[in-house]
């Protein structure tokens, strides 16, 4: 008996994965023959497996699987499309970047397009800037700014938290409606008044424009709060009994028990603190001042339809934050699924 | 003796209280003083300022109170109407089409399939991938001559599009297929160019709602889909009355922050269409914002203003959500 099952489930296995083929395969050549009535058949096919299997007796669990695959395989493509053409472009010389019908494989592998398009801040800017500008700069300045404006978020929101979370205070209801009240008020509000005040102490065009106003976020203090609320109350007693005192419990058993919380929340600072534009670029005029986003907007300006330089640059800003995600997915799932139950 | 004892012993008290109270605010105090300065002040340094002529180089010295004039400026501006209606056209294409899509995905992706945190990273990589970057590559993608999506057309047998060019809007250009006008420009629907903008946010944003699905999906007990297999039930009722109820909290929750956000965005508009635009079909409130405050004549006030505007509108959206959708959220047993 065990047996049969076995091989069943191994041969639904092989039937759906030559189903699965099959029908793709019938996309792409009717796609490449007959244009959009291709794909129109290829739906039309799809919608009969549904309704007529579905009249005569109850569906296959190999066919709803095979159904369930193409849909997300076909889904699947188009969202992989635009980083497959973006990485292929970025090795096509100029005229092939522009040829029509574009090629889907490069002829020749272009690497000097990369080297150019890291080097091209350089050629565009007025007289000698103080420092030698390529995108070089532009990723100094974005992972200096981040890596300060996360930890000092950091810092600033696992101190409030724990307050919010395990202390008693005067005003603790009034704090918290203030800051919710805060939170429902875009930032687009603050732009102007905090660039007005910057410009007053003359600190635009510094490092400190770039990462002070964001030194505390009212996010991360929540993410935290609900995290250490978690932490339960006899751990302290039992410190107290011990003889510690609140910051040497914070710091020796708050912090290493949140170590997934605190890397989720630094990672949701810092990539919000990398992937910001409009604050960088009001605060910022030297190009020397730029962080890597203003940069490669300045870039995108200056390359007009110089794509396949355009697309080197893109694919080697978007690297680093790619590389990041796949060894710290587990964080990144987590925080998103975290959000979605305040 | 008693006396004294009572009273020594309340005084210890007063003041272990006010040192337990001093030591909260002390943990406070970094966190607050950033906030303080650069979130609760500027509230209402903003709403005076939108008071002001504030132009440029002003300091507090140099401008003068206008009163409501900005106010009337703006809501008057033709090009803030404009602009407004871009926006609107914006969200309300984007939130329902990116909610429904990233909905089927993460449906699909709670089966039994093997291979799903291969297809949750794929759809999840448009997410985590800047904005600035995307946009740069869908402009090359939406390109005239040399883009994909007109390679696309031009393979299926269809006419190649504008796209970027395009100050049409969709349904009037869908409609004119039939020989049907329409000159509305409320009725016609986002330009072309908008509606490319939407897809490029669609596809960005499926990732990312699909994961938040997932997690409200898998939190739904087992137990309720058993007893509606006892009872017979196909995948259809299982969906109306099982699945969508008990999803009802976090669509909502969905809903909301990407309605917010989508009355927010600057970023795609701002690269792939620097100029506006066709007919400046594709400038959103905060490129506005931009062009007005910190382009051309430096309008603080105005730009102020129109900041003020946008935090109305988006309260006034955020409510009205709440009244119509708030009562049908099902909150479980």
């Amino acid at each position: 008996m065990p047996l049969f099952a076995e091989a069943r489930a191994g041969r639904e296995r092989v039937i759906i994965f030559i189903l699965n083929i099959a029908l793709l395969i019938f996309l792409m050549f009717g796609f490449r023959f007959w244009g959009w009535k291709g794909i129109c058949g290829y739906a039309g096919m799809l919608i009969l497996i549904i309704a007529f299997l579905k009249n005569i007796w109850k569906r296959p669990r190999y066919i709803n699987l095979t159904l369930i695959y193409q849909i997300l395989f076909v889904g699947g493509f188009f969202m992989v499309l635009p980083f497959y053409w973006m990485v292929i472009t970025s090795f096509k010389s100029y005229n092939e970047a522009m040829a029509f019908p574009p090629t889907w494989w490069p002829s020749k592998f272009h690497w000097s397009n990369w080297i150019e398009a890291w080097n091209a801040p350089k050629s565009n800017t007025w007289g000698e800037p103080p420092v030698p500008l390529t995108f070089t700069r532009y990723f100094y300045v974005s992972i200096l700014v981040g890596v300060i404006t996360t930890a000092g978020s950091l810092s600033t929101a696992i101190l409030a938290a724990y307050a919010f979370a395990k202390m008693e205070f005067w005003g603790r209801g009034l704090f918290f409606y203030v800051v919710i009240a805060m939170m429902m008020v875009p930032g687009q509000v603050l732009l102007i008044p905090n660039y007005i005040t910057l410009a007053r102490i003359r600190w635009l065009d510094h490092y400190a424009a770039l990462t002070i106003p964001w030194m505390a976020s009212v996010f991360t203090v929540f993410l935290l709060r609900q995290f250490f609320i978690t932490i339960p109350a006899d751990l302290w007693d039992a410190a107290q009994i011990d003889g510690a005192g609140r910051f040497r419990f914070l710091y020796r058993v708050v912090l290493p028990l949140s170590k997934p919380v605190l890397i989720t929340a630094g990672i949701f600072d810092f990539l919000g603190n990398w992937n910001s534009l409009f604050w960088p670029l009001i605060v910022t005029t030297r190009p020397e001042m730029r962080t890597l986003m203003v940069g490669l907007q300045a870039f995108n300006q200056d390359a007009g339809s110089d794509f396949n330089l355009l697309m080197a640059a893109s694919t080697f800003a978007v690297l680093p934050i790619v590389i990041m995600f796949f060894f710290l997915q587990r964080f990144f799932i987590q925080g998103i699924a975290r959000t979605g139950f305040k | 003796m008693g006396e004294l004892e009572r009273l020594t012993r309340r005084h210890t008290k007063r003041i272990k209280l006010l040192h337990r109270n001093l030591e909260a605010w002390i943990y406070l105090l970094p966190a607050t003083a950033v906030l303080a300065v650069f979130w609760f002040f500027p509230v209402i340094l903003s709403i005076i300022i939108s008071f002001t002529n504030w132009k440029g180089l002003d300091t507090w010295s140099t401008v003068k109170w206008v009163g409501l004039t900005n106010y009337k400026n703006v809501l008057t501006d033709p090009e803030f109407h404009q602009t407004l209606l871009n926006t609107l056209n914006y969200a309300l294409y984007s939130v329902p089409l990116t909610i429904i899509i990233s909905l089927i995905a993460a449906l699909l992706l709670n089966t039994q399939i093997c291979g799903r945190s291969f297809f949750r990273t794929i759809y999840f990589l448009p997410f985590i991938t800047t904005w600035v970057a995307i946009s740069i590559v869908w402009r090359y993608f939406y390109d005239r001559e040399f883009g994909l999506a007109n390679y696309f057309l031009r393979m299926m047998g269809l006419p190649r599009l504008e796209w970027l060019s395009e100050p049409r809007g969709i349904w009037t250009l869908l409609f004119s297929q039939f020989g049907i006008k329409i000159a509305n420009p409320l009725l016609a629907g986002p330009s072309l160019a908008m509606f490319a903008i939407i897809l490029t946010t669609i596809w960005r944003g499926i990732g990312f709602y699909m994961v938040i699905f997932l997690a409200g999906l898998q939190n739904i007990d087992r137990s309720y889909y058993e007893a509606a297999e006892i009872d017979g039930a196909s995948t259809w009722l299982r969906f109306k009355h099982i699945t969508f109820p008990l999803l009802s909290p976090v669509t909502f929750f969905v809903l909301i922050t990407s309605m917010i956000s989508s009355f927010k965005v600057f970023v795609p508009q701002f690269i792939m269409t620097p100029s506006g635009g066709p007919d400046n079909t594709t400038i959103t409130v905060v490129f506005h914002l931009y062009e007005k405050g910190f382009q051309g004549l430096w309008l603080m006030g105005h730009a102020s203003a129109i900041a003020y505007i946008l935090f109305v509108i988006i309260l006034i959206i955020t409510l009205v959500q709440n009244h119509i959708f708030g009562r049908r959220v099902h909150y479980g047993d």
